[in-house]
Formats: C-alpha cells, sequence, structure tokens
C-alpha cells in the first residue's frame, strides 16, 4: 500500500511523482496529526539509506533536499531545520519530456523521531524543488522515523512510601521505571494507614510536552490514560493490584531536550479521591522507549538508549502526598 | 417511619427499575452485535451493562436483583466466546484487551468472563488465569460490589475448578491444591467484605446493616460449600490446610455475626467425619470467639450432629479411637472457662449437650454422664448460687438437664448411680424440686421399676422428698387441695414400687419407708401411710406363705402388725378417724386369716381401736351407719375369735347398733346385726355358723319394732320391705324361727300400706322393690322342693 500523493496541489500540469525503490517491502507507520487524523507513511530508522526516483512530467531544474526541521504550531515561521541534504537531479534546462531521476541518501544519520504533539511537530520528508522563473514548484513527501532502543541495562521498580501524617500512609510499588510502548505496568499499593474515606483509586498516565528553554518554556499536559485501580474503601494491610496495558494507548517514547528545542515526557499520577471527592495524588515520572520489532531486534544499533536518572521528582503543584 | 420506609422502598423500586431497563437496552446491543459477529462493539455494550453494578444507591436486596439480571447477560456472552474458541475463532488477546475498560467493575466482571472461557478453552492456562482472577478482584474493596464481585468469580468457576478424578487434556495445569488456595482465599476476602460493612456509616443503623449482612451471609457461606464439593478436599486436606485456613478467618475478624455464621456453616457443610477428626482445633477455635458469639450454640449444634452421627444405623460410628466424651468434655470446659460472661443457663445448655453426646455415642457410660453432672456442680459451686427460681432460664436448662438421664435410662435406680445427680437436684427451688420429683415418680411407675433394697428406698425418698415432708422452702400458704391430692396419690402409687423378692428385705424397705412418710404431715400421711399398712399386710401374708421355711415367721408377723398398728395410729394422731378404723379392720381380717401365733389378741385389740374410734371419733350419722355396717360385716367374716372374745363384741355391735341416731339408721344396723348370729363364726365351735335362731329373730324383731316407730311413711315401707328381705334370707337359710305365717304378716302389712303413699317416683322404687321380693318368693315357692324351705300357706 502506498501513502497518499499530495498531486493535487500541482494540478495535471506538473505531475511529480516520488517512488521509493523498496516501497514494496517497507514497513509503513501511522502518525496522529494535530487534527486528530491519522497519517500513514513509510517507516525509516535511523541510518537507513533512503532511495527511489523522481518522476517529472517536464522540468527545468531539480533539487532534493531531505529536511528534517521541528515546528512549533504557535509560530509557523519558527522552523528548524536539523539537517538538510540535497541531491541535485538534473541541470538546468528544458523539460521536453516525462522523465524519471534516481537519487539516493546514503545511510542517513536520523536521531529523532517523528513526532506530532500539541506544540510542537517533528517531521521527516524528501521535498522535490523544481526551480522555475516565476515560481518554484515544491513537493513535500513525508516520512516517518522511529528510534529504537535496546532493553535498558538498568530498570529499577519504582517503590516508594507517601503520605499524610495520621492520616493516610500507602507504599506504592511500581514494577520498572522504564516501559516500552507494549509494554505493561504492574504494581501494587499497600495501605499501611487509612483514616480517611477514600471513595476509589485511579492511574492516569500523563504525558507533558514542554517546549521552548528558559523562561519561555511551555508545557501542555495532556491525560493520556486514565484507570479505576480500585472501588471502595481500604482498610489497613490491604494491597492493591495495578496492571496497565500500554499497547491501548497513543503514546510516542520519551524524548528529552530534542535539539534542545522541546521534550516529552511521562507520568504516572496514582490518584484517591476521598467521599468528600478531596483527590491526593502522586506523581511518578516512567520513561517510556520503542523496542524494536521481533525482526529487527537482531540488529546491532549503534544508538544506546540514553538512561536518564531514575530519582523520583517530586513536583511543586502537588503539596497533599 | 413507615412513611419514610416506604418512600424509601419506592425509590429503590425505581432506581432497580432504571437501571435493569438500562441492562436491558445494552444487554439487547450487545446480543445483536455477537449476532453480527462485532466483538469488540459487543464487549463495549457488555461493559455498559456493567456499568450499572458501579451504583452506591441500591440496597443489598436490589444490588442482588441488578446481579442476577446482569449476570444473567454475561452468561450469553460467555457461552458465545466459549462456542467461538471451540470452532477455533480464537480471538488474540482477548484477555488482555478486556482489560483497558477504565472503570474496575465492568473491568474485572469481564475478566472473569474472558478468563473462564480461556481455562475452558486453553487448559494450560488454568492454573494462572485462576491465581489472577483472586488476586485481581483485590481492586474492589467496596463490600457490596466486592461481595457480589467474587460471588461471580465463584459461581463462574465452579465448574472448572482443579479436582481430584477429574478428566483432563494432557497439558492441563492446576491441581486440588490450587483450587483449594483459590477458594480459601476468595472466602478470606470475602468475610473482611462482609464483616467490614458492620463498620459503615452511621452506628444509629447498626441493627438495619446487620439484618442486610444476615442476608448475604450466603454469598460468603458458598465458599465454603464450594470446598465441602471438591473431591480432592478429603481428610487429610480438610485438617491440614482447609479448616485452618477458615478457621483463622472466622477467629481473626473478631465479628461476632460473622464467626456465628461461620462455625456453624463449617458444622453444616462439612461431613461428620471430618468433624470427629479435627474436634480439637475446631473448639479450641470456640473458645477463642468473640464474648457475643453464642458458642452454646455452636457446640450444640456440632455436638448433635455427631450424636446423631454416632446413631446412624448404617454408619461406621465413632472411630474407636476418637475419644469423643474426653474431647469435647475438656474443651467444653476451657469454653466455659474463657468466657466468664457467659449467662449460667447457656452453661448448662452446654452441659445438656454434652449429656445427650454421652448417652446417645456411649449409653453404657454413666460415668460420663455422672462427669458432666459433676462439672455442672462445680461450676455451680463456683458461682455461689442459691436455689434458682423456676421462672429462671438457668433452672429450666438444669430440669432439661437433670431430665435426660431420667428419660433416657427410664430407671430411677441408675439415674441413683449417679452421684452427682442429687446434689445439683439441691439447686433447684421448691417448686421446680417438686415438679421434677413428681416427674421422677411418674416415670418409676411408667417404667415399672422396683425399688428392691433398703438403700435405694432411703436414696429416693431422700431425692424425692419435697413431695413427702415439709420443706423450709416451701411457700407459706396451702397448696391447691386438687393438684396435692394429685400429687399425693402419685407417692402413694409409687410406694407399690417399694418391692423386695426376700420379706426381710421388704421389711426393712418398709421401715425406712415408713421413716420418710412417717415425717410428711397431717396432710401427706393420709396419702402415704395407707399404702404402708397394706404393704405390710401383704408382707404378713407373705412370711405365711414362707412358714415352711422361716421358723421365725410368727415372730416376725407380729413385729408387721405392731408397725401396722403404730403406723395407723400415727394416722389417729393426725386427726383422722374413718381411715384408721378401716385399716384396723383390714389388719383384724388378716391377722385372723394369717392366723399366727398370737393373732387373736392381734385382731381383738384391732377390732377394739376400730371400735373405739367409732365411739370417739365418728360423730356424723351417716359415717357412724357406714362405720358400724362395716365393723359388722368384718366382724362377720372373722373366725378367729374364741367365744370368750366374741361374745362381749357382738354384743358391742348389737349394742352400738341400737344405740344410732336415727331410727332408720338404727332399723338398719339392727337388722344387719342379725346376720352377726346366724353367721357369726367363733373358734370355740370349731369356726361353724353360731346360727343363734333366737337371737335373729330378737334383732329381726327389734328392727321392726324401730320401723313401726318411724314418721315417715314411705320410708316405713322401704324400711319394712329392707326387713322382709331379711326375714326372707333366714327362712331360705331354714331358721326355723322364722315361719310362713311371720312372712304372711308382713307381706300382708306392706301391701295394706304401699296403696297410702303418695305417687311419687320413690313409692315406684319402693313398689318395684316390693314388687320383686315377692317375684322372688313366687319363684323359691315353686321350686320349693328344691331346698328344702317350706312355703306352704304363703299368700302372695
Amino acid at each position: 500500500m502506498s501513502p497518499p500523493f499530495l498531486g493535487s496541489l500541482f494540478g495535471p500540469v506538473c505531475e511529480i511523482d516520488v517512488v521509493l525503490n523498496d516501497a514494496d517491502s517497507r514497513k509503513t507507520a501511522e502518525l496522529k496529526m494535530e487534527d486528530g487524523k491519522v497519517e500513514k507513511h513509510f517507516l525509516f530508522y535511523d541510518g537507513e539509506s533512503v532511495a527511489g526516483k523522481v518522476s517529472l512530467p517536464m522540468m527545468m531544474m531539480m533539487k532534493l533536499p531531505l529536511p528534517r526541521h521541528s515546528e512549533l504550531f504557535g509560530d509557523k515561521s519558527n522552523t528548524h531545520e536539523f539537517v538538510n541534504l540535497v541531491k541535485e537531479l538534473a541541470l538546468p534546462g528544458e523539460l521536453t519530456q516525462n522523465r524519471s531521476y534516481d537519487f539516493e541518501f546514503m545511510q542517513v544519520e536520523k536521531p529523532y523521531e517523528s513526532y506530532v504533539g500539541a506544540n510542537v511537530r517533528l517531521r521527516y520528508f524528501l521535498k522535490v524543488t523544481i526551480v522555475r522563473r516565476l515560481s518554484d514548484l515544491v513537493r513535500e513527501y513525508d516520512l516517518v522515523v522511529h528510534q529504537l532502543a535496546t532493553y535498558p541495562d538498568v530498570n529499577n521498580s519504582i517503590k516508594m512510601e507517601v503520605g499524610i501524617e495520621d492520616c493516610l500512609h500507602i507504599e506504592f510499588e511500581y514494577n520498572k521505571s522504564k516501559y516500552h510502548l507494549k509494554d505493561v505496568i504492574v504494581g501494587k499499593i499497600y495501605f499501611l494507614l487509612v483514616r480517611i474515606k477514600i471513595q476509589h483509586m485511579e492511574l492516569q498516565l500523563i504525558k507533558k510536552e514542554i517546549t521552548g528553554i528558559g523562561p519561555s518554556t511551555t508545557t501542555e499536559t495532556e491525560t493520556v490514560a486514565k484507570y479505576e485501580i480500585m472501588d471502595g474503601a481500604p482498610v489497613k494491610g490491604e494491597s492493591i493490584p495495578i496492571r496497565l496495558f500500554l499497547a491501548g494507548y497513543d503514546l510516542t517514547a520519551t524524548m528529552r531536550d530534542v535539539n534542545k528545542k522541546f521534550s516529552v515526557r511521562y507520568f504516572l499520577n496514582l490518584v484517591l479521591v476521598d467521599e468528600e471527592d478531596r483527590r491526593y495524588f502522586k506523581q511518578q515520572e516512567i520513561v517510556l522507549w520503542r523496542k524494536a520489532p521481533e525482526k529487527l531486534r537482531k540488529r546491532n544499533f549503534h544508538q544506546r538508549y540514553e538512561s536518564p536518572e531514575s530519582r523520583p521528582v517530586v513536583s511543586a503543584e502537588q503539596p497533599e502526598m | 417511619m413507615p412513611a419514610t420506609q416506604q418512600s424509601m422502598q419506592d425509590d429503590q423500586e425505581k432506581l432497580l427499575d432504571e437501571a435493569v431497563q438500562a441492562v436491558k437496552v445494552q444487554s439487547f446491543q450487545m446480543k445483536r452485535c455477537l449476532d453480527k459477529n462485532k466483538l469488540m462493539d459487543a464487549l463495549k455494550h457488555a461493559s455498559n451493562t456493567l456499568g450499572e453494578l458501579r451504583t452506591s444507591m441500591l440496597s443489598p436486596k436490589s444490588y442482588y436483583e441488578l446481579y442476577m439480571a446482569i449476570s444473567d447477560e454475561l452468561h450469553y456472552l460467555e457461552i458465545y466466546l466459549t462456542d467461538e474458541f471451540a470452532k477455533g475463532r480464537k480471538v488474540a488477546d482477548l484477555y488482555e484487551l478486556v482489560q483497558y475498560a477504565g472503570n474496575i467493575i465492568p473491568r474485572l466482571y469481564l475478566l472473569i468472563t474472558v478468563g473462564v472461557v480461556y481455562v475452558k478453552s486453553f487448559s494450560q492456562s488454568r492454573r494462572d488465569i485462576l491465581k489472577d482472577l483472586v488476586e485481581m478482584c483485590r481492586g474492589v474493596q467496596h463490600p457490596l460490589r466486592g461481595l457480589f464481585l467474587r460471588n461471580y468469580l465463584l459461581q463462574c468457576t465452579r465448574n472448572v475448578l482443579p479436582d481430584d478424578g477429574e478428566v483432563t487434556e494432557e497439558g492441563t495445569t492446576g491441581d486440588i491444591n490450587d483450587s483449594v488456595d483459590f477458594v480459601l482465599l476468595n472466602f478470606a476476602e470475602m468475610n473482611k467484605l462482609w464483616v467490614r460493612m458492620q463498620h459503615q456509616g452511621h452506628s444509629r443503623d447498626r441493627e438495619k446493616r446487620e439484618k442486610e449482612r444476615q442476608e448475604l451471609r450466603i454469598l460468603v457461606g458458598t465458599n465454603l460449600v464450594r470446598l465441602s464439593q471438591l473431591e480432592g478436599v478429603n481428610v487429610d486436606k480438610y485438617t491440614q490446610v482447609v479448616l485452618p485456613g477458615i478457621l483463622d478467618q472466622a477467629v481473626n475478624c473478631r465479628d461476632s455475626l460473622a464467626q456465628e455464621y461461620l462455625m456453624e456453616c463449617i458444622i453444616q457443610v462439612f461431613p461428620d467425619e471430618f468433624h470427629l477428626q479435627t474436634l480439637n482445633s475446631f473448639l479450641r477455635a470456640c473458645a477463642e470467639l468473640h464474648q457475643n458469639v453464642n458458642v452454646k450454640n455452636i457446640i450444640i449444634a456440632l455436638i448433635d450432629r455427631l450424636a446423631l452421627f454416632a446413631h446412624r444405623e448404617d454408619g461406621p460410628g465413632i472411630p474407636a479411637d476418637i475419644k469423643l466424651f474426653d474431647v469435647f468434655s475438656q474443651q467444653v470446659a476451657s469454653v466455659i472457662q474463657s468466657r466468664q460472661e457467659m449467662p449460667s443457663e447457656d452453661v448448662v445448655s452446654l452441659q445438656v449437650s454434652l449429656i445427650n453426646l454421652a448417652m446417645k455415642c456411649y449409653p453404657d457410660r454413666i460415668d460420663y454422664v455422672d462427669k458432666v453432672l459433676e462439672t455442672t456442680l462445680e461450676i455451680f459451686n463456683k458461682m455461689n448460687l442459691e436455689h434458682m427460681a423456676t421462672s429462671s432460664a438457668v433452672s429450666k436448662e438444669l430440669m432439661r438437664l437433670l431430665k435426660i438421664p431420667v428419660d433416657i435410662y427410664n430407671n430411677i435406680l441408675t439415674v441413683l448411680q449417679l452421684q452427682h445427680f442429687h446434689p445439683l437436684f439441691e439447686y433447684f427451688d421448691y417448686e421446680s424440686r417438686k415438679i421434677m420429683s413428681s416427674y421422677m415418680l411418674g416415670n418409676t411407675l411408667d417404667n415399672n421399676t422396683v425399688i428392691k433394697a433398703q438403700e435405694q428406698v432411703d436414696a429416693v425418698l431422700k431425692l424425692v422428698s419435697t413431695l413427702i415432708q415439709d420443706q423450709p422452702d416451701q411457700p407459706s400458704e396451702d397448696p391447691d387441695p386438687e393438684d396435692f391430692a394429685e400429687e399425693q396419690n402419685l407417692v402413694g402409687r409409687f410406694i407399690h414400687m417399694l418391692h423386695s423378692e426376700d420379706p426381710d428385705q421388704q421389711y426393712m424397705i418398709l421401715n425406712t419407708a415408713r421413716k420418710h412418710f412417717g415425717a410428711g404431715g397431717n396432710q401427706r400421711i393420709r396419702f402415704t401411710l395407707p399404702p404402708l399398712v397394706f404393704a405390710a399386710y401383704q408382707l404378713a401374708f407373705r412370711y405365711k406363705e414362707s412358714s415352711s421355711v422361716d421358723e421365725k415367721w410368727e415372730k416376725k408377723c407380729q413385729k408387721i402388725f405392731s408397725f401396722a398398728h403404730q403406723t395407723i395410729s400415727a394416722l389417729i394422731k393426725a386427726e383422722l378417724a374413718e381411715l384408721p378404723l378401716r385399716l384396723f379392720l383390714q389388719g383384724a381380717l388378716a391377722a385372723g386369716e394369717i392366723g399366727f401365733e398370737n393373732h387373736e389378741t392381734v385382731a381383738y385389740e384391732f377390732m377394739s381401736q376400730a371400735f373405739s374410734l367409732y365411739e370417739d371419733e365418728i360423730s356424723d350419722s351417716k359415717a357412724q351407719l357406714s362405720a358400724i355396717t362395716l365393723i359388722i360385716g368384718t366382724f362377720e367374716r372373722s373366725k378367729c375369735f374364741s367365744e370368750e372374745n366374741h361374745e362381749p363384741l357382738r354384743t358391742q355391735c348389737a349394742l352400738a347398733a341400737s344405740k344410732l341416731l336415727k331410727k332408720a339408721d338404727q332399723c338398719r344396723a339392727v337388722g344387719t346385726c342379725a346376720q352377726l348370729f346366724w353367721s357369726g363364726r367363733s373358734s370355740d365351735k370349731n369356726g361353724e355358723e353360731i346360727q343363734d335362731e333366737k337371737r335373729v329373730m330378737e334383732c329381726l324383731k327389734k328392727a321392726l319394732k324401730i320401723a313401726n316407730q318411724c314418721m315417715d311413711s314411705s320410708l316405713q315401707v322401704q324400711l319394712f320391705i329392707e326387713i322382709l328381705n331379711r326375714y326372707i334370707y333366714f327362712h331360705e337359710k331354714q331358721n326355723e324361727a322364722v315361719t310362713v305365717q311371720v312372712l304372711n304378716q308382713l307381706i300382708q302389712k306392706v301391701q295394706d300400706d304401699l296403696p297410702n303413699l303418695e305417687a311419687c317416683e320413690e313409692a315406684e322404687l319402693i313398689k318395684k322393690h316390693f314388687h320383686n321380693t315377692l317375684e322372688h318368693l313366687r319363684v323359691r315357692k315353686e321350686s320349693s322342693e328344691a331346698d328344702g324351705a317350706a312355703y306352704d300357706g304363703l299368700l302372695l
């Protein structure tokens, strides 16, 4: 299946067609756009070559760059190119007949994942530019890049005792601190002291997209999953199991300071609600990573998973616990 | 309040109705999607259906109805999935998929439903899935919702639990131990939830909550039923794993309602053979239960079951190595020890069931029964109880306790062997002692239990002394005369049960009885001494029968008669007259009949005692007439008197007869005396009848003379007819002095007087009497050849 073409942009006058050499065998991946629509594009990994054929009905000069840039949606002008590889496919001249040109970018370095967020978007695309006298004809062809990681060397469980003095003491435990995107979070909550009337308890998976640096930082928070794990009021000594499958949610890997422009981080938020609807919560960062599909597992990736610090982070906005 | 209740009930109905409607709509959608094979959509509708169970608004009863409605719908889903899986259309990751449901209640119900389908379809997953399900259910801590969720788990898994003896595919995982762990864990969690219900909400709703909890208890109990249904739960597994697990929960939950129910549940659902092997641990647990728990009922239930088991004809009985009684006895003691607050009636109730156990399982072991009584006695002694009031619960229980040996043995003598019976009996108040004493005597009579030894007699009479003698604690007012008479009659009947084959022993028995009854007071002795006197006379007859083997029989008879004399004299002291008179007459007859050495003296003494009673004590004219008639009759039957004694006695009789107050009485008594001079016998004439014709005629003439003086004409005619009858008698006996002329005269006189009688019922009777008399004569006359008496010239 081939991704759709933006052919209509050019009309019948100038039909630019890009066909990848391995289009038959290459996998595709979905990407959810900011408007909620899901686009499907060919999937590339870091270091893979991008090769194909551009067919032009008529052309005078053509440039084929492989740009990678992030866009901050709030400010469309604020576009940063990370890499821009350019191949000239044809010398200037009059195109008198339909022609196609082969191209190949060898072992392109693709250090970041494709990403579409609330305020930021990271895309890889092939851009065919036909330089003309009046206006250039431009054709963009999106690719999806996945950043694979291997199993983390260190993956401690998260275990912590929190509470409010003489009111509520709990100990929670998540089996890991780093989860791959199809992973399952397994854990337990022990109730050491319960003097409040709890109504229910839920586990939330929160995504934070932090854009900008320094004082101009913007944080976009989204609750990806809201999962009730306990109904009713437990008593001292109860232990409540947690099991949350991640595969069903629309998640990306954790990203840190991507090109010093943005970060995407995930948190588990344990929320207890009492009978008067007061909420007690505790956030805990977890790292999400993309595991290589089964058949790629054997390959040797030069990219190693960077292990971030796994110390607990207590944010200022949650004084209760 | 009723109005509020009504509106609450209406609210409940409305809420339930809404929920059930929603369930109908959603489950309809679910089925439609299933029919179209849209599984994911179906699951979504199933989840929506289940969302209704998240409510907190429904009462347990309404929630139950909702639950039932939903579990039916889920069953449809389960069947669909099982079929699909069987057809090979397996849905990958279904077990994972259903876990994306955000709300825990729908999620877990779906997980259970799918889990069971997995267990059925991939038996190698059985162990893991069962374990996972029962663990994941911990997420529901709300008591009501949790109880129903876990009940659903228990219901769904009932046919897939691993068990011994099941037929499984290769690779099936899980064994009986997994099942036991599974159910025990589920049970423990359910019990915790159930107990927790008690502590929620306002304390003023306590009663309501207890009621609701009672309604829900079956949910918890089903776990135990499930355990008992597992083949693999044998005696060993029960002893080592199952029971300790249950008891641990039961004891540690510290909730009296739960404890009471669970302990009874254990008793009911598991077989007797198991209980027999675990008596100690079960009973030890009983001692540790909450003070409010009615341990008594629990232990009694167990004892009753085992007693029944031991008694069952087709059963194996109690194994010899199990000292059932000892175990119970010890454990019950320690239960009582551990519960100082236990009401004394409950303590006694426990002893009642212990005694039942001993009786049913060890009918020969009187010592066991006595041991129970001893324990009870010790407890009472420690409690420093006074006489307990009849109306008190403890008294009723004690009565139940003491009646058991009486009823089961049906032999007062066996009861007497119980050393601690009597001391315990003394704890009763007067009223209870009386009731119980009557009960025991009644039992003795019903069973014809003969009391053969003097010591036994002594013991029994001491035991029932409340009926026999005045008691320091008896009420001051007199008892109801009818009740009293009934009670004392019972005692009187009982005296006849005192009987030894050996006359000497019997004599001692009578003496002992005499001592007890003699102290009974004037009211009682009139009932109790006469039977003793009769028993004494009977004994004298027995001595006579054994005269050939017992040389001293005559002496003994004499002793018996002086015993009787003394006993009768006691009645005289009690200001009785007619009764001792009769007893003396009976004695005189008996003495004469037996004919031992000195018997005439004895008989004379008895007769003269009767006379003096007659003269001194009997003043009522009717009583006098009947007494003198009786004396005359007795004397007439006596053959033992020599002429020396006979003469004054018969003269005395005639004298007494003529001294009666009323003429009619005189007439009749004198007429009767005539008999003495005819058929009376003195020993001088070898016991032949006196047949003193002259004296007979004198008596009859005197009677006639007295009748003539009678003013009441109908009475007079009646007396004439009676005298005529006497004449006829003597005529037939060939008393020469009674001639046909005499008869004719008298008949003529009656015939003259009869028409003058006023026509009334009485006159009719008199006429009839006369007519019959004449008819008799006619018959005799027609067959006169036969009997020698001459009827020639008789005018009829």
